[in-house]
């Protein structure tokens, strides 16, 4: 079962790094988001590994069923899709990709390989409660982390209004796209008032300006 | 786990799939029978006896058809799209119980809340986790419609697909609102316990009368049905996203829709009207054990309970097909004007009721009847409040323009 | 089902903060229901309002020490002068919106609420304990940030200015996110006090220390990126001179109080132990900031921009402080310091403010040509806020200066006290060049400035507050040190 479990992990976490490479080397931003999906998938494939169902459900609604959409939603409204002449890699790529790896392997794997965790004893076996069941995480939020959900609260809530402070256009300086009819009889008005100007000419910006207004 | 409970699950997936494309092939039929029985007409009667091949026929013409990926196409998005779109669909049954036929041999097992010697073959799996899990399946769902919109480089099928995704958004939040009131009630987050606590007649629309309707909206919208398939509007998008998709790709596009509609009402009856329970039930099933002895009496209990939770599916799936042939569809802004405005709003309320009630008054059946009271009321506020804008509130008369400064 | 029980909360150590946050949420509803756009100014007397209420609850704090909420929020003398210098931040920024706002037709009820939050945030960074709660007080002010900074969205550069502050500030969350866990996974706790006892109990070579440093040199990162430490420092310019005037005087002084509050009490109540690792990285940053904050400032000729560099320079002095917080005047110098430049910095964006015209910048340094002879008493409190930012004697800033430097001296630092004093030399010279062109050249342009009363008050306040602090220091001093007292290694 131990072999199983490490095999399982191996493919998976492999998974995750080539879904996780392809997501910055992909020239089309979508096959980019696609392999930022497969990369959360993996990770929530991961938490399940690690019987923590709650958790790899919750980045499985989240991340892929929230964030993701969210972010292929923003680029299907973007223009250029397909950056082909945009160049991905800075020419020193290579120093790079040479500092990062010997800082990780001098630096980070011995020390995680040889770090002597503080983990609380595992449950006895046939606990019914799983690691992170939803029930216990509740329970957390309104005890020990009581501070924190609060201000996580408070700090939503600001980006909420902050959104919609971006967002939103007060009503009176949104310009209306007019009607026909509407664009009509505002010419005639405007005939009315000052008959010497030709009546093209008065036209003109009466259509662009719905059409500004329309494009915002 | 020995090979044999594996090759069970195996089993049972492979039955459980197979049993859904079935009825998603009925499902067609049946609701081009009742779409034209209500348009008064007669529908599809020539394949086979009374139209009963009719779905066959179907899949043979749409198997033999070309297959033409577009030019300019994604190629491989384009065909991953119509996977994306069935494989939620189908995963999403692995939570809902049918019935419960314990292999355990003892039907009161089913009964049990802590779910000791319980063998139900008829649910694939009861996670903990149940609900959330199909909230995360149907919150997957959207990628198959935008991906197929985007992948297909065609203007109709890409207004389709992002119109698609906003819609699920917006709703994908009631329903969860919904939903979660749902789990507030019973306290727990697997669907075979939610199913068992509505034991006794209790079932889920009373504490969550407002939750129900809730979810029906936002459950139609999030499985694109009339009134809410602006997705599909054919006079607008002359077909969608899936405009460039033909044969057997357009199948499955249809048939993730038709398989989502019947997992959304069998979760409706999960949640809302007792799942597998039926009055008289438990009687059933004590009086056949007393007869025949237990294996029989959980046998008969099994079939009677997927009877009866079959029964409610299909009472659903004709309130469905009924709503179809009644309501025209909405216009894009007031669909996202319900949604955010209307039912979010009453969706966060509802939780709100739950939490209170529930506190200040434990007895269940009287919390449950209260809580029904408030979400009649509620309702009866919301519909006075929801004045239908008319036409005439959205232009300026003629005679009322006036010069801009 | 059984009963939840909550445990039992002393809300009153929280009351400042517990009253700007609610405050804040109550005027959101306020404002949207029952104030008329075009009266949005009673909005901000409003909040002004509440700010002051929140420093009147804070006065019966005064002298008590404790936690609560589990041990995850501490008052303490330090936490309370902090939450009280940062409340007069926060008026005073308000005081110096109401006018610019609507001027610059930006003019939003929401912007008052979000200063609040931002506030909060602050509030929260002086008073958690807890890493957790800490990021949660970085995030909330931050995000409030990076709304505030696009408040003028029409205008690209407040545009520009909001997306290169989210994008730097998202990557210096992640590197705080990725330190939290590697300290986690080090200690197996996020409270301060716990990973300082677990830091305690073992050697500095010891090999299961190597991942709480680094993880703590990821959380450095972040409070250096939000303090403008050197390296990190690149945002600053092109973010302040985007955003909205009083947007980018709350940040220069906003952010650097509270990030390097946060830092002192990471510092010196989770990593004691480990100075011998973090006290060098921190004196070479330092060191670097504030050559190069004050370096890049003299090759400025817009004075906003100016004003930018020498932030960056000022972090350098603050964290100078910071460094030494664990003798006792070390944080008598950080919160002393973070007063005086508040106030001097609050007041020197006031006086820009005055100059601006709608979607005009008179921010060059032409446009103070001959300030003096046209508004003499404009010109002479930017004099002032000079001064006192260069640290020349009456004023507060040079108090604030010397007893920087001398803290780091004394606390075991001389070099870097002398670079500190170099560097202050060639500060003095881009902050006279302001003054030489109000007082001594021809006015050139016609940027009437514009005086309103929001305006005079701040500058006025600022200008008072600076001279007297400089001539008579002593009551601050006392303020200062007693606060500091309960800190301390």
């Amino acid at each position: 079962m131990e072999v199983v479990v490490q095999i399982t992990f191996g493919v998976i976490a492999v998974f995750i790094l080539v879904a996780a490479a392809m997501v910055v080397s992909v020239r089309n931003v979508i096959h980019a988001a696609l392999w930022l999906i497969a990369c959360f998938f993996g990770v929530g494939a991961l938490y399940m590994l690690l019987e923590a169902e709650f958790l790899a459900v919750v980045q499985v609604l989240i991340y892929v069923g929230a964030v993701s959409v969210l972010i292929l939603f923003a680029i299907m409204l973007t223009r250029q899709i397909t950056g082909e002449g945009v160049r991905q890699l800075t020419n020193r790529w290579p120093v790079v990709l040479a500092i990062a790896t010997l800082l990780f392997a001098t630096v980070l794997a011995p020390t995680l390989i040889n770090q002597q965790w503080n983990v609380p004893p595992a449950p006895p076996l046939g606990t019914p409660e799983p690691i992170a069941g939803p029930a216990e995480l509740g329970r957390g939020f309104v005890n020990e982390f009581l501070i924190q959900f609060q201000v996580v609260g408070v700090l939503l809530t600001v980006a909420l209004i902050g959104a919609i402070v971006i967002a939103y256009e007060e009503r009176a300086r949104r310009r209306k796209v007019l009607t026909l009819a509407e664009e009509l009889e505002l010419k005639r008005l405007r005939e009315q008032t000052s008959p010497t100007v030709p009546a093209p000419v008065e036209a003109e910006p009466v259509v662009q300006e719905s059409r500004s207004a329309s494009e915002r | 786990m020995d090979w044999l409970t594996i090759l069970i699950i195996v089993i049972q997936c492979f039955v459980i799939t197979l049993a859904v494309t079935t009825a998603f092939a009925y499902l067609t039929l049946f609701e081009r029978r009742i779409l034209a029985r209500l348009q008064n007409r007669v529908g599809p009667n020539r394949a086979g006896p009374a139209g009963l091949l009719q779905p066959a026929a179907d899949a043979v013409k749409l198997f033999f058809k070309e297959d033409i990926v577009p030019a300019m196409a994604d190629k491989p998005v384009y065909l991953l799209a119509p996977a994306v779109a069935v494989i939620p669909a189908l995963i999403i049954w692995a939570v809902i119980p049918f019935g419960c036929l314990n292999l355990n041999w003892d039907y009161q097992a089913c009964y049990d809340p802590a779910r000791t010697n319980l063998w139900n073959i008829l649910q694939i799996t009861d996670l903990n986790i149940g609900v959330l899990y199909v909230l995360a399946v149907t919150s997957i769902g959207v990628y198959g419609i935008t991906l197929a919109g985007w992948a297909s480089n065609n203007k109709y099928s890409m207004l389709g697909g992002i119109r698609s995704s906003a819609q699920l958004i917006s709703y994908e939040l009631a329903l969860g609102c919904a939903v979660l009131s749902v789990v507030m009630t019973y306290g727990t987050l697997s669907t075979h316990e939610i199913v068992t606590q509505q034991q006794g007649g209790l079932w889920g629309i009373i504490p969550q009368l407002l939750g129900f309707v809730l979810y029906m909206i936002a459950a139609t919208a999030e499985v694109v049905r009339a009134p809410f398939d602006l997705v599909e509007a054919e006079q607008e998008l002359t077909g969608g996203y899936n405009t460039e998709y033909g044969s057997m790709k357009f199948a499955l596009f249809f048939m993730a829709e038709y398989i989502k509609l019947i997992a959304v009402s069998a979760l409706a009856v999960t949640f809302f009207f007792g799942g597998w329970h039926f009055p008289g039930l438990d009687i059933l099933g004590r009086e056949v054990t007393a007869l025949a002895g237990p294996v029989a009496g959980s046998i008969v209990f099994g079939i009677v309970s997927l009877g009866a939770f079959l029964l409610k599916v299909v009472v659903f799936l004709f309130i469905s097909v009924w709503v179809r042939a009644s309501w025209p569809r909405l216009r894009y802004d007031r669909l996202m004007d319900l949604g955010w405005k209307w039912l979010l709003p009453v969706g966060l309320l509802n939780l709100v009721y739950t939490t209170v009630v529930i506190i200040l008054i434990p007895d269940r059946v009287v919390h449950s009847w209260v809580l029904f009271g408030l979400g009649a009321i509620t309702i009866a506020i919301a519909i006075g409040f929801n004045r239908t804008p008319k036409p005439i509130d959205n232009v300026t008369l003629v005679k009322d323009i006036q010069l801009p400064n | 089902m059984d009963a939840l029980t909550i445990p039992p909360v002393d809300l009153g150590l929280i009351a400042p903060l517990l009253v700007v946050v609610t405050w804040a949420t109550g005027l959101l509803l306020v404002d949207t229901f029952f104030i008329p756009v075009g009266r949005k100014k009673l909005t901000g007397y409003l909040a002004i309002a509440g700010l002051v209420v929140a420093g009147l609850v804070g006065l019966p704090l005064w002298g008590v020490s404790g936690s609560t909420f589990g041990g995850m929020v501490r008052l303490d003398p330090f936490a309370l002068t902090l939450t009280w210098v940062f409340l007069l931040i926060g008026i005073l920024s308000i005081t110096m919106s109401l006018d610019y706002l609507p001027r610059q037709d930006i003019e939003q009820g929401e912007y008052y609420p979000l200063i609040m939050f931002a506030v909060s945030g602050m509030i929260l960074l002086a008073q958690g304990a807890d890493l957790i709660v800490l990021f949660l007080g970085i995030e909330t002010l931050s995000i409030t940030l990076y709304i505030l900074t696009g408040f003028a969205y029409p205008r690209l550069t407040s545009e520009e200015a909001a997306m290169k502050y989210l994008v730097l500030g998202a990557f210096a969350a992640g590197f705080f996110v990725y330190g939290i866990a590697l300290i986690f996974g080090a200690t197996g706790s996020t409270r301060l006090s716990e990973i300082g006892a677990y830091a305690a109990d073992r050697d500095l070579g010891d090999t299961n220390l190597t991942l709480l440093l680094g993880g703590a040199a990821m959380v450095l990162i972040a409070f250096s990126f939000k303090a403008a430490l050197a390296p990190f420092h690149m945002w600053i310019p092109d973010v302040y001179q985007g955003s909205p005037t009083p947007v980018a005087a709350f940040m220069s002084v906003g952010t650097k109080g509270g990030a390097l509050a946060a830092l002192v009490r990471l510092l010196f109540e989770a990593l004691p132990t480990l100075n011998a690792y973090w006290l060098p990285v921190l004196a070479g940053l330092t060191a670097l900031t504030m050559v190069v904050g004050n370096l890049g400032a003299i090759a400025q000729m817009d004075v906003k921009r100016m004003l930018a560099y020498s932030s960056i320079g000022h972090a350098g002095y603050v964290m100078l402080g910071v460094m030494v917080a664990g003798e006792q005047r070390g944080p008598e110098a950080f919160i002393f310091y973070i007063l005086v430049y508040a106030l001097s910095n609050l007041g020197a964006f006031a006086v820009l403010i005055a100059l601006e015209h709608q979607g005009e910048e008179a921010w060059q340094l032409d446009d103070f040509a001959g300030l003096y002879q046209r508004q003499p008493l404009l010109a002479v409190a930017m004099a002032i806020f000079m001064f006192s930012l260069a640290g020349v004697p009456p004023t507060a800033g040079f108090m604030a200066k010397f007893y920087a430097l001398t803290a780091a001296w004394e606390g075991g630092l001389p070099w870097l006290a002398l670079v500190g004093v170099l560097t202050s030399a060639i500060a003095a010279f881009f902050y006279l060049r302001v003054i030489i062109r109000m007082f001594m050249t021809e006015p050139e342009g016609e940027p009437a400035p514009e005086l309103n009363r929001g305006l005079t008050i701040d500058i006025v306040v600022a200008a008072a507050g600076t001279i007297i602090i400089g001539l008579i220091p002593a009551p601050i001093f006392a303020l200062v040190e007693r606060s500091a007292v309960a800190l301390g290694g």
